[in-house]
């Protein structure tokens, strides 16, 4: 294996245990990052990272985002998300990683900048790989 | 002194009168002759008539000449054509005059100028012949008939021919027009009755004509003695009139077969005349219509008066003509659709005048036209649910499957037992989600193939409390204070299961979703519409939903907005699904932190 920069910090934003435990063990296998944030829907991880920015401390490097979640989904996350001031936010790199293969959430996916790619569940060692190199 | 005794009679005599001499000079002649043939000259004696008149015609001058041989002449009119192209006619009685030795001594003559009376009665004659009028006479006591020779014209038969009345009104065409001029000639001559009829008559050459027939009787003691009167060939008129009364036969039966009502707008006069159908399409009787453009502005539905307002006067103003539709309210309440059609006519110097139009009843089409806008909005809505349907189908069974695919992979590498049993476990877990997922989508196709001929009327009060009932341990439990006021022989029509199943859930919702600060409490009224509806509002002062971040998909499918173990967002989904199978509706209004308000919109029963 190739050594590549290693995360500081990643997130991943889905409702769903099974996905969140397999997302965790598959960044573990490929030493993705150092520290892994979760959080259930949109408006805890909204909540969770304005905290991190009143610390004053830096978002995380990668965001793993599901589209369909209760209370707050996806789409809204990005609303807010960009509302967000810390001063690191614009080197944020956002994934969504989601199970649908609506071309309507394919197309939609075009409108958001923040957004970087759009993963297919479920995610395989490979992806996060792929993931690495482009943030090395 | 015999001479001056003639000369002064000869003065001041009424006519024209003048004596000549063998040279044909005034010797003496009356005042008017001067005025009428003497350039106005006080005197013309001693002149030469033809110095005073020098365009008497050459055949006078050889009358005169003939005269002064000893012949008379007299002429009743005849007509003279100058060289400058003007007419004259001259009426005359000329002779010679003798002296004592018997010797023609010169001529006496009267003389008048007949022009204008000529040409009043040449211009009489013209009108006449024009106008086609003859006349005709019979003397009763002769049997003897005179025609004009516009009359012959008219029978088309020789100048000399001489009818008597039997052979005149048997020219009239048998049947009705011989038996009516029949009857109103023997009207005129027994009781003295004037007639004045239009009739046809067959002419000698055997062709029909209208004629406009007028006749008198006249009587003396009490017996007639001559009958006379006018005969007018009308025949081009009549047909023309009759052409015109054909069509617009026709033209009313069509608009009457059509339903179309014909308006007629005097500008001028701020006078609007309607025909019968009209009335029919305003649904009101001309008796209780004051003829005036009012009582249309009357008519007309409040929402469209303006607009049909100034279509009328833009119309007039010649901006655009007057084709609209707009709605009328019949005296019952009933409102109608009228489609108008309309062409406003100008005078010469373009000012509106009168304004044409027709009206007709589009009430069935636009009825027509809602219902394929209804079945249009209800056929997008079923293919947009089912484009929902199969997003749905394609998430969240491939959500299940990526996890069972990944777990398996795990498990079939992992080799540590506590973590086996954690993977098992979660296996386990996916297969159950996956299984239950599969069951709501079983439920939702059944919604949607929900046959509507399982609708009856179900009383919806015993359906309210069946259900709390059901639910009667959750709601002691929760503390729930429940309302109904719902009157005790209401009925909707619906299907039983999903009534139950709807009120269930809402039911459910509300208690899951009960606000921690405050006792919960839920009441559910239901109220008639005028419509033919049945609302039922079911309110809670639970937590609420914000309907401005999730109102778009609060009656989506796994769409959850709250913070619950049990949030599967499956239920409203359903529940929308099973309001729309029995054609009904849920409608909702809700805020955070106060409680949420839904509307159940049902057919009556």
């Amino acid at each position: 294996m190739m050594t590549m920069k290693k995360i500081e910090s990643a997130c991943i934003i889905d409702d769903d245990p099974i996905f969140i435990y397999g997302t965790k063990r598959m960044m573990n296998e490929v030493n993705f990052c150092n520290q892994i944030l979760v959080f259930n829907n949109g408006q805890d991880a909204i909540d969770g990272l304005n905290e991190i920015t009143t610390r004053g401390e830096d978002l995380p490097e990668v965001i793993f985002l599901d589209l369909n979640m209760p209370i707050m989904n996806g789409w809204e996350f990005l609303e807010d998300f960009v509302k967000i001031p810390n001063h690191n936010r614009e080197k944020v790199v956002i994934y969504i990683i989601s199970s649908s293969i609506d071309p309507r959430d394919l197309e939609r996916i075009k409108d958001y900048e923040v957004v970087n790619n759009y993963i297919l569940k479920p995610v395989s060692p490979e992806d996060l790989e792929k993931v690495l190199q482009n943030f090395g | 002194m015999k001479t001056l005794t003639t000369n002064f009679l000869i003065k001041d005599s009424p006519m024209a009168v003048a004596i000549f001499d063998t040279q044909m000079c005034f010797i003496s002649h009356s005042d008017i002759w001067s005025i009428k043939f003497g350039q106005g000259r006080q005197t013309l004696q001693g002149k030469s008539l033809y110095d005073i008149a020098p365009n008497t015609p050459k055949t006078l001058r050889q009358i005169h000449v003939d005269c002064l041989a000893g012949a008379s002449n007299s002429n009743n009119g005849q007509k003279f054509i100058h060289p400058d192209g003007t007419v004259q006619w001259l009426k005359w009685k000329m002779k010679p005059w003798r002296d004592e030795e018997d010797r023609i001594g010169g001529l006496i003559m009267v003389q008048e100028d007949i022009t204008e009376e000529k040409l009043k009665e040449e211009l009489l004659l013209k009108a006449k012949s024009v106008a086609r009028i003859g006349g005709w006479e019979v003397d009763m006591t002769s049997n003897k008939v005179y025609w004009t020779q516009i009359t012959r014209e008219i029978h088309e038969v020789p100048e000399d021919y001489e009818p008597n009345l039997e052979e005149g009104i048997n020219f009239y065409k048998e049947g009705w027009h011989r038996n009516e001029i029949t009857r109103l000639v023997t009207e005129a001559m027994t009781q003295g009755t004037p007639w004045d009829t239009e009739l046809i008559i067959i002419t000698a050459t055997g062709r029909e004509v209208w004629v406009r027939a007028k006749g008198e009787a006249e009587t003396i003691n009490g017996k007639c003695v001559r009958i006379y009167g006018t005969f007018q060939d009308i025949d081009e008129k009549k047909r023309m009139q009759l052409e015109y009364q054909t069509v617009s036969d026709r033209l009313a039966i069509a608009t009457h077969a059509a339903k179309i009502g014909i308006w007629d707008y005097d500008i001028v006069h701020n006078n609007l005349v309607w025909d019968d159908n009209m009335y029919k399409l305003y649904g009101i009787k001309p008796s209780d219509f004051g003829g005036v453009v009012e009582a249309w502005e009357a008519a007309v539905h409040p929402d469209d008066k303006e607009r049909s307002q100034k279509g009328v006067e833009m119309a007039i103003a010649g901006v655009q003509e007057f084709n609209a539709e707009f709605r009328v309210i019949w005296p019952n309440g009933e409102i109608r659709y009228i489609k108008a059609e309309s062409t406003v006519r100008r005078d010469t110097n373009g000012n509106p005048v009168r304004m044409v139009g027709a009206n007709w009843d589009i009430t069935e089409d636009k009825r027509a036209e809602k219902k394929l806008k209804n079945l249009l909005d209800i056929t997008s809505e079923q293919n947009n649910s089912l484009l929902n349907f199969a997003h749905i189908v394609s998430h969240n069974l491939r959500s299940h499957s990526s996890n069972l695919s990944m777990l398996s992979g795990f498990l079939s590498q992992e080799e540590d037992e506590n973590e086996r049993k954690n993977l098992l476990d979660m296996l386990g877990n996916a297969t159950e989600s996956l299984n239950e997922t599969v069951l709501h989508l079983n439920e939702v196709v059944q919604v949607k193939t929900g046959a509507i001929d399982k609708m009856k009327s179900v009383n919806l009060l015993d359906t309210i409390s069946g259900v709390q009932k059901n639910l009667a341990l959750l709601l002691k439990e929760k503390e729930v204070t429940v309302k109904v006021k719902v009157a005790k022989e209401m009925t909707v029509n619906a299907i039983p299961a999903y009534l139950d199943s709807i009120l269930l859930n809402l039911f459910t919702n509300s208690i899951k979703y009960s606000s921690p600060k405050r006792p919960p409490v839920i009441s559910v009224k239901a109220e008639n519409e005028e419509d033919g509806k049945l609302v039922v509002t079911f309110s809670d002062n639970g937590l609420g939903i914000d309907l401005e971040r999730h109102g778009k998909k609060l009656f989506g499918m796994y769409k959850t907005f709250h913070k619950h173990k049990d949030a599967k967002g499956i239920g409203l989904f359903i529940t929308k699904n099973q309001m729309e199978a029995m054609n009904g509706q849920i409608e909702v209004t809700s805020a955070v932190g106060v409680g949420t308000n839904f509307r159940l919109y049902f057919q009556q029963t």
